[in-house]
Order: C-alpha cells, then structure tokens, then sequence
C-alpha cells in the first residue's frame, strides 16, 4: 500500500487565467490574483477576458507580494523581499519606501531607442521595502505569470513592471510596410524567462481580452488594439481593400497567425496608417 | 409568449431573458430613477447577448466594452472604420462611400462607412470609457444622435445627416470664429423595411428623460446624446448678475452656453462632456433665447 493512501484526497483549484494549482477555499488564485469563485468570461468566438482584479487582492511571485488596489486606473502596490528586484520605465512609479534602492540598467539600443520614443534606460528597484507603480489611463493590470523558457511580446509603453528573473529585450519592426503602416512604432518588447519562473504585468487600456490561435489561424487585428502576444504568432501588417477617404485606399491591419496567444486592448488611439 | 415593454428601448421584450434581448438592459434590476426624473440607463452585463436577424451581438467588458458581431450569411451592419477592432478572415468588408463628402469632411466626419457582410465575426469598440448603448428601432422610427457618437447600425437602418442649426461666434474680421458646442452636423438614423438596431457609445454615464409637451430644460450641448426627432433643439444663453466685475468681463467669462431642449419625447445625455469655451465675447449667434440675471 503506497502512502497516498492514507493522504486525503484535496482537489486543487486551476486558475483559467495562468493555470496555477490553488488550495481550496481560496478566493482569488496566488499567483495572479484572478478572482476563482467567478465564472471565465469568453466570448463566442473564443476571446477570454483579463481577469478583472478585486480591489485589494493579493497574489505573489518569488518571495514578494503584489497587491492590486483600485478597480479603474489600478496601483499594483509591491512587497519587495530582500533578494528580489523588479525593473520598470521610471514614469510609472507611484510613490516608494525611502528606504528601497533605486538603479538605472541600460537595455542597448541606446540612441535608435530614443528616436523610436522608447527608453533605452529602465529603472531597478531592490528590496526589501515597498514600491508602487500606475500608468495613467482607464483601464486593467493584466498579470502574466512567465514560466521558464517562455517568450513574451508586448506592445510599446503597455509594460508596467517585471520581476529581476526576467529578461528584457526588445525586437525592431522589420519591413518597410509593417514600420509605417502596422501602427505599433519602431519596436516591440521581448520578455524571456530563461531558468526561473517570472511575474510580468502590463496595463491594458479599458478592456482586455486575449485569445489562444492554433497553429496557422489567422485573425485580423487593429494595430491600435494589439497588446501582448506569445513570440510564436507572427505579426504582419495587412492592407484590406478598402477606400476610408477620399484620397485614401487601404487600411492596414495587423494580421496575427498563430500558434500561441494574442492580447488586445479595447481602448486604443487609432492609427492613422491610411 | 408573454411580453413586456423594456423600459429602456421601449420595445416589446421577453421577461423570462435575464437581458432584454434587443438592447442588453437588465430585466431584473429595479429602476434608478433621480428626483428630477432622469432615469439610469443600466450597462449591458458583461458578455450580453443581443439578437438582431438571424445574427447577434456579444457585449464584452465594462470600462470599455466591445461589440462582438456574429454575423449570419444574410445580415450585415455598417460602421466607421476607426471603430474596428478585430475581424476574422471570413467577414467581407466593403467602402460604403457617404453622401456631400466635402462637407463632412470639413465637419471633421467620416466621409466611407465600411460594410461588413457576414458570415463571419468583427468587433467593434469606441476610445473612451462608458458604454455600449443600443437602440432597436421599428419601421419608420428614427432617432437624432450626436455627431461621433455612432459605433454600428444593421443594414436596414438609413443614415442621413443634417446641420444641429445651434451655433455662434465670436471675435470680427480675419479674427471671426464659428463655434458649434453641439456639433457642426447631426446624425439621424430610421430604419426601413422593418426593424433594425443602431449602437452608440455614450463615454461615461447615460441618462434618460421623458419630455412633455412644450416642456423645456437645459442641458450642456455636448452631453446631449441622442433624442426623438419630435424634441426640437435652440441655443440658450445665460449672463450673471454683475457683482462687481467689470462688465464686459462678465459677457463672456462666466456666461453659459446651453441647449435649450423643447418636448415632447425621449432625451439621453452622457456624463462625460466638453463645455464650450468661454474666451470671448459672442457677436452672433442661431436663434436663441437670453437670460440676464
């Protein structure tokens, strides 16, 4: 007789946001806060919407905490251990601990990142002490708990902070016709968890809603609108054969082929691509 | 099957849905109703559906819903083309060009529509916070709704256009300025060869009101949402007393500017809005009624 016999039998709790294991009773999921005792909300056509944080919920990563505060434009308010650190464009820090370290970490590019509006330098953030950070539009802090060998692309200037085990890099546009007209700038950010698990969170304008493509499945995404994606859907801008003004033909919209996992964003500044 | 008048599109609707399934309004929500009359319009509940021919509509989200479209093989709708999200590779889109297109286009509006054919699926959604208003519109009913304020309509539903006639200026010569705190053009929109649905995106809040016969209110012209084509619109201005101030700083630094709504029929207002600027003092004006006080 195997000692499971005699262990009782605990039926875990998956998280459908980040499929994490949760002890029963719990009521938001520990490792991304998303609410356990509320219905997934999909769509028809299979879009699943950001897990809308409760005010206050809690969740942890490494051995720090983050907690969520505020439902329309959220702080996300971090417990920093003494050996963690987590990294961020310096405009989103809300308030800090005197006490918690700051560092500047050169992420290259320097000068071509600049003229892409981009900031070649992020700020670091040291334990122990506490730190929170905003952005400043309506909208969610979208959690994406990063397990080792994953790779994350994130639209400009939608990152909020992420925990020191994950790199940071970012990839140019190649093509002449996505640079001008896939309305996503110059570059978009890369995220590699390489040996260690990782917390990466974004903020999503107004509503966000993220769909998993299979392999070669196609959907046609306005630029604007796009957020996040796995490094394996591939992204093209795509010209429809359409008249939208007098002098203007062809709008382009961003064509994403799977597989893997496409975010988006319902508030966004249209781009002016035609 | 027993019926009952949603009390917000005012449509006959199923009582045993939880939505009504022609505007997504809750059916079992007790009504918000203020003092002075002007009734809440409740957000359509996440994930709503709403049944429009053989198609329907999926509200997903609340700081910034999106219209998800699931468009039968017989239906379409049209919109702008700022107001796509997402489509599938199946949905036909096609230019649907716009009548006076110089004139629009000096008014800042969308001179082609795009149609969208089904099947397939699309999404729709607007830039600021607020919501998804739907308004299911019979057989010759029609609506007037504020310039920008159009997300979608089903196809059976005529757009037209015309000038709101609320306006003023200020500042003389090369310096004169034409304002238009309603808009330069209003939308209206009637459905023909039977019902149709029309899909605004109210930022903010949305309230509704009820006007009587010659009843009249002022509301901000910009918060004006839509209203019944039988609401007639003026511009109303309004001075304070002089308590000290210079005179003429009084004439336009402390003015309001309004739109004076005239009954009766059905008023919405949203509660996000951008009251006119008041810099200089106005030298004319469309017809408009006048209070010193």
């Amino acid at each position: 007789m195997t000692l499971a016999c005699y262990l009782p039998s605990v039926e875990m709790i998956q998280c459908q946001w980040c499929h994490a294991q949760n002890q029963p009773g719990t009521a938001s999921c520990q490792t991304c806060g998303a609410p356990l005792n509320e219905r997934d909300k999909v769509s028809d056509s299979g879009w699943r919407e950001a897990p809308r944080l409760r005010d206050m919920t809690e969740f942890r990563f490494s051995g720090s905490t983050c907690q969520v505060e505020g439902e329309l434009v959220p702080v996300a308010e971090i417990a920093l251990h003494p050996q963690d650190g987590v990294y961020f464009e310096h405009h989103v820090l809300l308030w800090k601990d005197e006490s918690v370290p700051l560092s500047s970490l050169n992420t290259g590019g320097g000068m071509k990142r600049t003229i892409g509006g981009m900031p070649h330098i992020v700020t670091v953030a040291n334990g122990p002490g506490r730190i929170a950070f905003s952005r400043d539009a309506p909208g969610e802090l979208v959690v994406l708990p990063l397990h080792p060998g994953m790779e994350l692309d994130v639209r400009e200037h939608a990152f909020l902070v992420a925990s020191h085990s994950i790199q940071y890099s970012f990839i140019r546009i190649k093509g002449l016709v996505n640079l001008l007209h896939g309305g996503n700038g110059m570059y978009v950010d890369r995220f590699v968890t390489a040996g260690y698990p990782g917390m990466l969170l974004l903020h999503g304008n107004g509503n966000v809603l993220e769909r998993t493509l299979q392999p070669g499945e196609k959907i046609l995404v306005e630029p604007g609108g796009f957020l996040y994606k796995d490094s394996t859907v591939q992204m093209q801008a795509a010209q429809m054969q359409l008249k939208t003004g007098m002098m203007r033909h062809g709008m382009y919209l961003a064509e994403m082929t799977g597989p893997g996992r496409v975010g988006i964003q319902s508030m966004y500044v249209h781009h002016h691509a035609d | 099957m027993n019926t009952y008048i949603c009390r917000y599109c005012r449509q006959p609707s199923d009582p045993n849905s939880p939505t009504c399934p022609l505007c997504g309004a809750p059916v079992d929500i007790r009504s918000s109703v203020s003092d002075s009359g002007w009734v809440e319009q409740p957000p359509i509940k996440d994930m709503a559906r709403l049944q429009f021919g053989q198609s329907h509509i999926q509200i997903a989200g609340t700081t910034v819903p999106v219209a998800e479209f699931n468009l039968a093989p017989s239906d379409w709708i049209y919109f702008s083309h700022h107001v796509l999200l997402w489509t599938d590779t199946q949905t036909q889109l096609t230019s649907m060009p716009m009548r006076g297109g110089w004139n629009r286009r000096l008014a800042g509006m969308p001179l082609i529509m795009v149609e969208g054919r089904g099947p397939g699926h699309l999404a729709l959604s607007d830039n600021h916070a607020g919501e998804v208003v739907a308004l299911p519109l019979q057989h010759n009913q029609q609506i007037w709704v504020r310039e920008h304020r159009f997300l979608a309509a089903t196809g059976n539903i005529r757009y037209d256009w015309h000038p709101t006639g609320i306006w003023y200026t200020t500042g003389s010569g090369d310096d004169q300025e034409t304002h238009y705190p309603m808009g330069q053009y209003g939308d209206v929109f009637g459905a023909t060869g039977g019902p149709g649905l029309l899909l605004l995106h109210s930022p903010g809040n949305t309230f509704i009101r009820d006007l009587q016969p010659n009843q009249t209110m002022l509301i901000q012209p910009s918060a004006l949402l839509y209203r019944d084509v039988s609401v007639r619109l003026s511009l109303h201005l309004e001075y304070p007393r002089n308590m000290g101030l210079a005179y003429w700083h009084s004439r336009w630094s402390y003015r309001s500017i309004w739109a004076r709504l005239y009954g009766p029929g059905r008023v919405a207002v949203q509660s996000i809005y951008a009251p006119p600027e008041d810099t200089e003092m106005i030298t004319s004006h469309s017809y408009a009624t006048t209070h010193h006080w």
